[in-house]
């Protein structure tokens, strides 16, 4: 929208014509400009100048909606996670035209959460599901369609049972096998064409830490910004892309540890330092949910909500098993009233290991 | 011998002498005309005061109808005469007294504001993510609708979106639990009547939505506000959540900070014009001094000066605090708050009740007082 040619939103030739010798050819370089750097640069006098700022913004506005409007236009507006529990926090499940974020240690679930949500998605709306095809980007190689088949057949037995019914789910998941920032970046920015002709219902970033910590050394001066700044294009991109189709993207992130202040009083054994989601700050900002999700031992995992503008900050048990994600029993612990940074929340990483000598 | 020559004559040609004496070069004509009017010899506006269009258009080459643009530019501007309307502080005080404060249901809070977000002037909440920026903001658009009969404003809100955080079902929670703390408080037939246009229906057609993607839809959008905003002489609360996202990620900074110094002049112009509370919130960004890194608000030094009261909501491990660190009116007070299912309410356990009866000139200058019982400064913003 804001790339719009200046010539195609009614803009009289003439100014047009001046406004090119310096540059301005778009609706976003003309309004970057100040009002008195329109004057000169269009030559006009100040109310003309306000007059085509006018029209200009005119151009590419978005329109306004009330509220109202938007309560009666979508009926529909959560994904649902297929976990009760959880869809019942969230008030329905995963919000539509927002960024969901899953992170956590290694080995946790948040591929397998990912495959579940590609499942899920493929499924008729009768079944729960969102009745569209995935677009799946991997940057770490973890996607295995093996698995994926082996989640849909032990979660929806009835539907997969025959083999077709598989390959139809399969042939709906796009993969797009991405490993650096840059071809990450180009993949987002052709997204739109991708979405539009596999008609895609769900997008799945998995995942956004790895490409970004493998060529971004943050001790390095202006490493930080310079990366800050990628993912803040990132989430833009993707944000738009939600809103525009109506769709939720999911994206998956590592942890990293904080390191507690250096030059504090408290004595060196305390060690302030903890695990806690990758990234840093200005990422926390720019997703709308996040979820992470943490070991409690071996086995026993929880998926915590540590950021929703809608849910209560709460604690879910589950395991992972034949079927993907699976929660325990309906109890879970909402800690009301209280919540937490989702920057600076702690996250608890394996500490046992078993092995099954046989 | 020139004759008598009144000193009143002398004053009168001295001060016509002063506020004539404008440079060509600042007056609102395009550049080609002022061009011509220099090259021609006219340097300030005292040269052009006394000619005529046709003198004007012969001298500088300039066409009879931009020689009369000239001068009406010209007039308009010395001749006026009477200068912008000055008012006393007297004035101002009765219009403050007058002029409404949104609540934002947390008792606390309203106290340490004096009321609550003030009608015409700018606040902006900062914070850090999680924290509470956009409940807050979900709650004030609720409660700029509150009916006058109850202590509020009975207004419209317009709420610009840039980060995809207004979910629907999240204002239906708040917007409901509003009405219902309402008509539990009714108690004459004015406050009933009142209640039937506060439903939650009415209060979702009284929000106006606007998604932004990027600055410059930000940008046209504020284009276009005045003359919304005189269509719908009703808005009483603008908001804009967050001004920090679209402008996060900009390589000449020096141009982000000329465009923030605009678009922060048009927000105060918008409030005090058309009498509306203009909220934006802002993210925090992580400044690195030596080997201690410390989150600050973002969008620079400068964007600090714009905005008239500046709230801090921040973590204090598991609970949340709202701090006041700038404001005109008020000291510096920190509250706790809380996010219950209902939207932004007190920390304590009992809810506060709401003022039942409307605001009467007693009430008004009593509660514009920050009630320094409540001044509590938890930590060190």
């Amino acid at each position: 929208m804001a790339t719009r040619i200046l010539r195609r939103t009614g803009v009289s030739n003439e100014i047009c014509e001046r406004l090119k010798r310096r540059e301005i050819e778009s609706c976003k370089d003309l309004l970057s400009l100040t009002p008195v750097e329109v004057m000169n640069a269009a030559g006009l006098s100040y109310e003309k100048a306000s007059v085509l700022l006018q029209s200009v913004s005119k151009a590419i506005a978005p329109p306004f909606t009330t509220a109202l409007e938007l309560w009666k236009q979508h009926s529909d507006s959560c994904f649902s996670t297929s976990l009760p529990a959880l869809d019942k926090l969230l008030r329905g499940g995963l919000p539509r035209g927002t960024i969901t974020e899953v992170t956590g240690p290694s080995g946790c679930g948040k591929t397998q959460m990912c495959l579940m949500l590609s499942v899920l998605a493929t499924l008729p709306k009768s079944e729960g599901g969102l009745d569209s095809s995935v677009i799946y980007i991997d940057t770490e190689s973890a996607f295995s369609a093996e698995r994926l088949v082996e989640i849909a057949r032990s979660r929806f037995p009835g539907y997969f049972s025959s083999k077709e019914r598989v390959l139809q789910m399969a042939a709906r998941v796009h993969l797009f096998r991405e490993l650096t920032c840059q071809d990450v970046l180009n993949r987002l920015e052709r997204l739109e064409e991708d979405i539009i002709s596999t008609g895609a219902g769900l997008i799945i970033l998995d995942s956004v830490a790895s490409v970004v910590r493998k060529e971004f050394d943050t001790t390095l001066p202006g490493n930080l910004i310079h990366r800050s700044n990628l993912l803040s294009h990132e989430a833009t991109t993707l944000k738009y892309l939600a809103h525009q189709f109506n769709i939720p993207v999911v994206l998956t992130n590592q942890i990293t540890t904080h390191v507690g202040d250096q030059g504090s009083a408290v004595s060196a054994e305390v060690d302030s330092s903890f695990v806690t989601a990758a990234l840093g700050n200005t990422w926390s900002h720019s997703v709308n949910t996040r979820l992470i999700v943490q070991y409690v031992d071996a086995h026993q995992r929880q998926i915590l909500i540590a950021k929703s503008p809608v849910a209560p900050f709460a604690v879910l048990n589950y395991t992972i098993q034949k079927q993907g994600i699976c929660i325990d029993g309906n109890d879970s612990q909402e800690i009301l009233y209280e919540g937490t940074d989702p920057g600076l929340q702690p996250i608890r990483v394996r500490t046992e290991f078993n092995y099954n000598l046989n | 011998m020139l004759g008598y020559v009144s000193w009143r004559d002398v004053l009168k040609k001295l001060t016509l002498a002063v506020t004539m004496q404008r440079p060509v070069s600042s007056l609102p004509l395009s550049p080609g005309m002022k061009l011509k009017l220099v090259g021609a010899g006219f340097q300030s506006t005292a040269d052009l005061i006394l000619l005529k269009p046709l003198q004007l258009s012969k001298e500088t080459g300039l066409s009879q109808q931009e020689a009369l643009e000239v001068l009406q530019a010209v007039r308009k501007d010395g001749g006026g005469g009477e200068g912008s309307t000055s008012l006393t502080a007297l004035e101002l005080l009765q219009k403050e007294e007058e002029t409404r404060s949104i609540i934002t249901f947390s008792s606390q809070l309203d106290a340490a504001l004096g009321g609550g977000l003030p009608v015409g002037k700018t606040t902006e909440i900062c914070g850090a993510p999680g924290v509470g920026k956009t409940q807050l903001c979900l709650q004030l658009a609720v409660d700029v609708q509150v009916p006058q009969c109850f202590g509020g404003v009975g207004g419209q809100v317009i709420y610009i979106d840039t980060e995809g955080s207004f979910l629907l079902q999240r204002v239906i929670d708040v917007a409901t639990a509003a009405v219902r703390h309402c008509s539990l408080l009714v108690e004459d037939d004015e406050q009933r009547a009142a209640m039937m246009t506060f439903t939650m229906e009415t209060i979702l057609s009284n929000i106006f939505l606007v998604r932004c993607h990027d600055y410059v839809e930000l940008l046209a959008e504020l284009h276009l506000l005045p003359d919304f905003l005189s269509d719908h002489p009703r808005t009483r609360l603008l908001v804009i959540d967050s001004v920090a996202f679209p402008f996060r990620r900009f390589d000449d900074l020096s141009q982000r900070t000329r465009l923030l110094q605009g678009l922060a002049q048009q927000l105060v112009a918008m409030a005090t014009r058309h009498q509306v509370a203009v909220v934006i919130t802002n993210q925090m960004t992580t400044r690195l001094q030596g080997n201690q890194s410390q989150l600050v608000p973002a969008l620079g030094e400068g964007w600090g000066h714009a905005p008239t009261i500046r709230l801090l909501l921040q973590w204090a491990g598991s609970r949340r605090l709202a701090s006041i660190f700038k404001s005109p009116g008020n000291v510096d007070a920190t509250v706790q708050y809380r996010i219950t299912s209902d939207g932004f309410r007190d920390a304590d356990q009992s809810e506060q009740p709401q003022r039942k009866r409307p605001r009467t000139q007693t009430d008004q200058s009593a509660s514009s007082q920050p009630d320094r019982r409540l001044l509590r400064c938890l930590s060190d913003v």
